[in-house]
């Protein structure tokens, strides 16, 4: 059974008049790695939102349709709950540093101390989820005195220590240099290896075509496309709708509009891939 | 950036080991003796059989006089010096010196040096507890003994405004300077060009509020459960009774101001 199972699903924020989301079918398999791309305004935080319990407990509005997680509902469940099944990390690290703790560690320790957990094994967690995401050297750091990419692990970890059934990340890249990209990536690769559920909102094209199992195309709040990242990131409608695409992708196509590229091969996403299949025509 | 929050030094000693509620009310007590207890030289008594060996007790001795000699002492000289010039000459008591048309009096000395040496336990009893308590373990042991966990936040929070502020002042000055504002130079053109950079940090500030929020609640912030501490505080026999005795003290330094005898 699905461990994500949304039905329907349309959430119209306060005071709007048009729905954010709308007729929202998705299911996800425990696992499963799933990409959400769209244009900016598109949905996609909505979704996470949504996903992540906070629409409808945090964010009021209307919400039709159900939203299931590990079985159970979030109408019927509380925030409180809903966010130890799920586990959200969002795009600036700096905003989701707790602010009352002084060092890593305690950041990471934080999410522990509020379900409870006794001391001995909240310890043993947070070193263990340290160790995952390779950031056990800055334990002692105060966690205002680190890079981007160094903050967005602690917030990652501070979550993964709560061990979520499922992780929403909301372009938690998106405000990273190459490296921090690289260092985020790590550990969302790590989680996903070993089993997490992972549903990411991303921009950045040639990283979900390296990870993603499948790719859901959002555009206006509705489920455009559907399928693999190649079929789903290659697809024409894609630069039409205004999406964002891989410039490999672009490349090809204008070459193939030129005999360059044959139509029966598929786009390529990837620089590798990109490289792969023009060179092969030099032959 | 900085890399240090606060001002608790982490070290071995058994003022480090006794517990964060028994400092405070010690710390209440040296006040309160100061400033309603019996006596002149009850302030700077307090100092040096008080303060001074405990800041010994709990290792601190160089940090302690460092920050008080630095900070505390300038300050409380310069009230020392203000007060006895300008304290009002009723003309009961013998004038020490002249400076201008203001006569400097014994009474006026008497009065500077008492008010300069209560204020100078205050703060060093402060010093001496933040030297020596760290700030979440007060928090969690006031958490633990029922002070709502949202003021507990609230008031950590706040510590770390500050650092904050810098690191967000930092961010968004790097990104003006990248395009190409001029924050060095004179000090009116910096000025000018710091201008800019209030926006973003209030306004900022204002989003922030939202996602913060939403990052606490995810780590289940709001949560039902009893809550525990990373930190173990100490909370023993001894403990219970130390803090009685300063209440004790505190009741009879109170006591000593209503009953002169
Ligand atoms: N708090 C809110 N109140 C009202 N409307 C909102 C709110 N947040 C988002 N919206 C609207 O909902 C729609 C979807 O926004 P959402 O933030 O989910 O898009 P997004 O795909 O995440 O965009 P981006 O790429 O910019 O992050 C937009 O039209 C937006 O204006
Ligand atoms: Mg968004």
């Amino acid at each position: 059974m699905a461990i994500v199972n949304l039905q329907d699903v349309t959430y119209k924020y306060p005071l709007t008049e048009e729905p954010a989301i709308r007729n929202i079918h998705l299911q996800v398999e425990e696992g499963e790695f799933v990409a959400i791309v769209g244009p900016n305004g598109a949905g996609k935080s909505t979704l996470c939102y949504t996903l992540s319990g906070f629409i409808p407990h945090f964010f009021k509005g209307e919400l039709n349709g159900t939203v299931e997680i590990a079985g159970v509902e979030t109408q019927k469940s509380s925030l409180d709950e809903w966010v130890l099944n799920v586990g959200l990390a969002f795009q600036n690290p700096f905003n989701q540093i707790s602010g009352s703790k002084f060092t890593v560690y305690e950041e990471i320790a934080f999410g522990l101390e509020n379900i409870g957990v006794p001391r001995g094994e909240m310890k043993a967690r947070v070193e263990a989820a340290m160790a995952m995401t390779a950031i056990s050297d800055l334990a002692d750091r105060s966690p205002y005195s680190l890079s981007g990419g160094q903050q967005q692990r602690v917030a990652l970890t501070s979550i993964l220590v709560m061990e979520p059934k499922v992780l929403v990340l909301d372009e938690p890249t998106s405000q990273m240099d190459p490296i921090g990209t690289r260092e985020v990536f790590q550990v969302i690769k790590e989680m996903s290896a070993r089993g997490m559920t992972v549903i990411l909102v991303e921009h950045k094209i040639e990283w979900i075509a390296e990870f993603a199992d499948r790719v859901i195309a959002l555009h206006n709040g509705e489920i455009l496309l559907e399928g693999t990242p190649g079929e789903v990131l290659t697809s024409p409608l894609l630069p039409e709708r205004g999406f964002g695409i891989s410039r490999y992708t672009s490349v090809a196509r204008t070459a193939s509009g030129q005999g360059l590229w044959p139509g029966d091969r598929r786009l390529p996403i990837t620089l590798q891939e990109a490289v792969d299949g023009f060179a092969r025509d030099r032959k | 950036m900085k890399d240090k929050l606060t001002f608790y030094i982490e070290r071995e000693s058994s003022l480090h080991r006794v517990n964060p509620l028994t400092k405070l009310v010690m710390v209440f007590a040296f006040i309160i003796l100061a400033f309603f207890g019996p006596g002149f030289w009850l302030p700077s008594l307090l100092v040096v059989l008080g303060i001074i060996p405990l800041s010994f007790l709990g290792r601190v001795q160089r940090e302690y006089f460092r920050t008080a000699g630095r900070l505390l002492l300038p300050v409380v000289g310069f009230l020392f010096l203000m007060q006895s010039v300008f304290h009002p000459d009723v003309g009961d008591s013998r004038v020490l010196l002249q400076v201008w048309v203001l006569n400097v009096t014994v009474e006026g000395v008497r009065f500077a040096y008492l008010t300069a040496s209560r204020i100078f336990v205050m703060v060093s009893a402060f010093i001496l507890f933040l030297l020596t308590t760290h700030p979440s373990e007060l928090m969690s042991d006031l958490t633990r003994r029922g002070l709502s966990g949202t003021f507990a936040y609230v008031i950590t929070a706040t510590l770390q405004i500050i650092p904050q502020m810098q690191a967000k002042a930092s961010t968004i000055i790097d990104a003006q300077r990248s395009r190409g504002l001029d924050t060095d130079g004179s000090f009116r053109k910096r000025v000018g060009a710091l201008l800019p950079l209030t926006g973003p940090l209030v306004f900022g500030s204002l989003v922030e509020v939202e996602e913060r929020a939403i990052a606490i609640e995810a780590r289940a912030f709001t949560s039902k459960l009893e809550k525990t501490s990373l930190r173990e505080i100490p909370d023993t026999k001894l403990d219970k009774a130390a803090r009685w005795f300063f209440l004790l003290l505190i009741v009879l330094a109170f006591g000593s101001k209503l009953w002169p005898s």
